[in-house]
């Protein structure tokens, strides 16, 4: 480019790194501090992850896209063979199971299968003839896709990630251009059956569970305590904070999860609602960032890859969000970027490196969204 | 909606291949519309949470219940009362999760203290309410994790007493709702919750170091003898300053409420003990001194010049009769004897005949001069009213002489002992540290003349009189006994007495008025089987005296006195003796 930096390095997608840098940067120091002002157990690990893990997206952008698309059935029937797998462990092990140990890494299929399930329904759309999108032919693949993993991470149980699959098949199939009929009755369907189960399907304890997942401060011993104190710590942040370190709800322990699903009120009581405008930015900047990917895209594929994850990315930080300021029930979603954990990250960097192999990637077709 | 239109014109002309290109975008719009509303919710949220929620985080409850106070420190800025931030344990019972009858149980081994059925009826109860006013951190920790929401810990600020029993009459304690109910946090109250001042800490002219040498001189005496109660106050006798004042047995004023206990074989009126362990016996019960008011007689006679000549001898050998009424000594001595005779033997029979000659209009005027008449000169609200005597007949007169027939509390005594020896000036008594260039409104009661005078008698009687017990080595202590039958049913009770030590030292130049009494001492052996204050009284002034001297600056010398050679020859001495 310039001359001075070597072409390979200045071609990387900087623009990607240094917000993914910048989440990641603040992160650590949100860990760093929920530690008691020590690298360990959290802040050190969660930069050492996103080190590693960056380099293995940089890696995976190498990849043409023509790979990914060759490669999407494959993962999808292997991570598919692994949730059977991880259920048949657990049924010998005595108990629900969502992890295969590696040593190294603890791999958890129900995970990862989030963004490969984007990438099977691209898949499938970019190989629909278009002219059959709205028979029935475009439907029975399409519910085969989400509801064979779907039974399997439901059986484990793990609800969130059910709806997560049903999300991302959603979002690809909207950009791909199921009839909008589809998804009006799905609402409608929803919003007029949902009240005649819980008022004649369901028995009085199960309604009781209905509404303390829809009103979760009706639990103050489950769920209703985490948003307690979150609301806690988030308000007594105020405008600018309490200051970095001096964070008490999260350093007493009054605020749970503090480091992982809860790292938001966190940082919003040391860092006030200016931090959490911080991090909301850096998120617009790379929602921008994806939606461009897609938009440059010369492929059906590539764009609707690049749009699904781009929302699942938006899907993760949109429920963890609403969760922890005590707008949507509490689910064992992390915030991406910023919450402690392998999974997450790695689930993360896996949609950023497929983006950025389609960034690097565009295609020689002509675009479809233009 | 576009996309809408864009599909149904496709499908209607029947073309196989939808323009994925306009709808596609057209729904990413709609999309980022939708997600934009979540970010609306979510920045709303957000906002209302950091700008309304933030009052409400902080426990609202810190400060309502019981307001932040001022510190109370001593003379030298030891704390004596200090405000801290505690565990309170709160429940709200509507919202209760959990089994009642559990949660009592659960709550029941964590404070034993606490049946669980007290426990029930206040998880049972309508309103919220208080489990537990007062928590360890560690039990707070074992509450919070029986995981009940509904049960919550306010922190609220709550007073500390780092001395526990030490001065607790002085300091007094704070109600629960945070207004001082007894002692200087009493008086003090408006003062010390004043936001303005409550930064600074109120300065007592206490000594805690001489507080707590009088408190465990009295405690030793009072086990010595086996008294019911002590009481004993040090004062300053320049500035009237209370370095020093002590009631015993005492009360932890951190729980007040265990002050209320029966032990002192009170009389019950309407359902209550009226003298509990929080009654201030040096300001708040009177008693009638006895012989320590002896030398307040003598210096009066000797201001008014009905004693001119301390050689002169009154008649003792026989009681002195008064109509029916008959006044005797103690220990009769059968003889004539002189002004320093009859103080250094305590005799009632010549102090009376003292009083007589004094009249009763000028024995009045020095009591109302020294304020025998009205509550004692202290900024502390609980005081008593002195029994004074209502009409001066001429036995009234001869009786007060010698303390009989008024009723005073100690610290009126310790005051007119002050001024007696301070060269004759009166002095109210005072709680606060003053400044050390403060000038000390006074009022002289007593001639200078008389002054040194009553120091050298005073002397005396620790020298060679009643109050020997009480010579501690080289501090030059001058004092007198005082055992004063107790009024009881039917008359006085020749078994009952109060004992009292009056004294102040070094007598050359007197710095400190130190006054001891005991209530009901025994004969035991500690005390050579006598009741009388000068085996119960005089040994407690004695140790304390040794114990203080040193902590206020004071030499012990043996090679110093006064000098009360011109007196000594006045007091016969049996052949032989030196």
């Amino acid at each position: 480019m310039n001359g001075i930096v070597p072409t390979p390095i200045a071609a990387l997608p900087w623009r990607v790194i240094f917000i993914l840098a910048a989440l990641v940067g603040f992160g650590a120091t949100v860990l760093y501090s929920a530690a008691g002002g020590h690298f360990e157990p959290w802040a050190g690990k969660h930069v050492v992850r996103f080190v590693v893990l960056l380099a293995m997206a940089i890696a995976m952008s190498r990849m043409k896209l023509e790979f990914w698309k060759s490669m999407t059935f494959p993962l999808y029937l292997l991570l598919l063979f692994l949730l059977v797998v991880v259920q048949l462990m657990g049924f010998v092990g005595g108990g629900s199971q969502r992890w295969i140990n590696l040593g190294i890494i603890t791999l958890q299929p129900s995970e990862l299968m989030k963004p490969v399930m984007v990438l099977a329904a691209a898949w499938f759309f970019d190989r629909l003839p278009p002219n059959r999108i709205y028979g029935f032919d475009a439907i029975w693949p399409l519910g085969a896709i989400l509801l064979l993993p779907s039974i399997l991470v439901i059986i484990q149980p793990d609800f969130d990630a059910a709806i997560a699959y049903a999300f991302g098949l959603g979002v690809v199939g909207f950009m791909a251009g199921l009839p909008l009929i589809y998804f009006i009755s799905a609402g409608v369907g929803v919003a007029v059956l949902a009240p005649l189960v819980f008022f004649f399907g369901l028995k009085a304890y199960q309604q009781d569970r209905v509404l303390i997942f829809l009103n979760p401060e009706n639990d103050p011993l489950g769920a209703g305590y985490h948003i307690t104190q979150s609301k806690i710590a988030i308000g007594s942040g105020g405008i600018f904070g309490k200051g970095f370190g001096n964070g008490t709800q999260s350093h007493l322990d009054y605020l749970p999860e503090g480091h992982t699903d809860f790292v938001f009120a966190t940082m919003a009581e040391e860092w006030g609602i200016v931090g959490g405008f911080f991090i909301l930015f850096m998120y617009y900047l790379l929602m921008r960032w994806g939606l461009s990917v897609a938009m440059q895209s010369k492929t059906r594929y590539g764009q609707l890859v690049a749009a699904g994850l781009t929302c699942t990315i938006f899907f993760y930080i949109m429920i963890n969000l609403l969760m922890v300021v005590g707008l949507a029930p509490v689910a064992g979603i992390p915030l991406p970027f910023v919450s402690h954990g392998g999974s997450s990250m790695l689930t993360m960097m896996l949609c950023v490196g497929i983006m950025m192999s389609i960034e690097r990637h565009p295609g020689a077709k002509r675009g479809q969204f233009q | 909606m576009t996309p809408q239109t864009a599909r149904t014109t496709t499908r209607k002309s029947g073309v196989g291949t939808p323009p994925f290109a306009a709808h596609g975008f057209w729904r990413l719009l709609v999309l980022l519309a939708a997600f934009g509303m979540f970010v609306v919710l979510l920045i709303g949220r957000l906002a209302t949470l950091a700008l309304f929620e933030s009052s409400r985080a902080y426990g609202a409850t810190s400060t309502e219940y019981v307001p932040e106070r001022g510190d109370i420190v001593d003379r030298n800025g030891v704390p004596l009362a200090r405000s801290i931030y505690g565990y309170a344990i709160w429940v709200k019972p509507a919202d209760l999760l959990g089994d009642r009858k559990q949660l009592a149980n659960q709550l029941a081994a964590i404070f034993p203290d606490t049946p669980a059925a007290e426990f029930y009826a206040k998880l049972t109860a309508d309103k919220p309410g208080y489990l537990r006013k007062r928590a360890l951190p560690e039990q707070v920790k074992q509450v919070h994790d029986l995981g009940e929401i509904a049960i919550e810990f306010p922190r609220e600020a709550t007073r500390l007493y780092p001395q526990h029993d030490m001065a607790a009459h002085v300091l007094g304690f704070v109600n629960r709702d945070g207004r001082g109910a007894m002692g200087m946090e009493r008086v003090m109250n408006d003062y010390l919750r004043d936001p303005s001042k409550r930064s600074t800490p109120l300065n007592l002219a206490l000594d805690v170091r001489v507080q707590a040498a009088l408190e465990s001189e009295l405690a030793s005496g009072m086990a010595a003898t086996n008294a019911k109660g002590g009481a004993g106050v040090i004062l300053d006798v320049a500035t009237g300053e209370v370095i020093a004042m002590a009631t015993l047995p005492s009360f932890n004023p951190n729980r007040p409420s265990f002050a209320n206990i029966p032990d002192l074989g009170q009389p019950i009126v309407d359902g209550r003990y009226p003298i509990s362990r929080q009654t201030n016996n040096v300001t708040n019960r009177v008693y009638e001194l006895g012989s320590t008011f002896k030398p307040l007689t003598v210096a009066a006679a000797l201001d008014a010049g009905t004693v001119r000549d301390l050689s002169v001898r009154y008649d003792a050998t026989k009681p002195l009769q008064f109509g029916r009424f008959k006044i005797r000594d103690s220990h009769p001595s059968g003889r004539w004897m002189n002004t320093p005779e009859a103080l250094i033997h305590s005799s009632n029979i010549v102090t009376a005949q003292i009083a007589d000659t004094l009249g009763a209009a000028r024995m009045d005027a020095m009591l109302r001069n020294l304020h025998f008449d009205v509550r004692p000169d202290i900024e502390l609200a609980e005081k008593a009213r002195p029994l004074y005597p209502k009409s001066w007949d001429r036995l009234t007169n001869m009786t007060v002489g010698f303390g009989h027939g008024i009723a005073v509390t100690p610290m009126h005594l310790a005051s007119a002992y002050a001024a007696m020896v301070n060269g004759g000036i009166y002095r109210p008594a005072t709680m606060f540290k003053m400044k050390s260039d403060a000038k000390i409104p006074g009022k002289r009661v007593f001639t200078a003349a008389t002054s040194a005078r009553m120091r050298q008698l005073m002397r005396m009687i620790v020298v060679d009189g009643t109050g020997n017990q009480a010579d501690a080595l080289g501090y030059r202590v001058g004092g007198k006994t005082g055992s004063a039958e107790k009024p009881g049913v039917g008359g006085y009770s020749r078994n009952l007495v109060v004992s009292t030590f009056a004294s102040a030292f070094p007598m050359d130049n007197p710095r400190y008025v130190v006054l001891a009494m005991l209530d009901e001492p025994q004969g035991t052996e500690a005390s050579s089987f006598q009741r009388t204050a000068g085996f119960t009284a005089a040994p407690v002034v004695r140790k304390t005296i040794t114990r203080i001297g040193p902590l206020m600056g004071i030499i012990p010398d043996v090679k110093r006195d006064v000098d009360v050679s011109e007196l000594m020859p006045l007091l016969w001495k049996a052949k032989g003796e030196q």
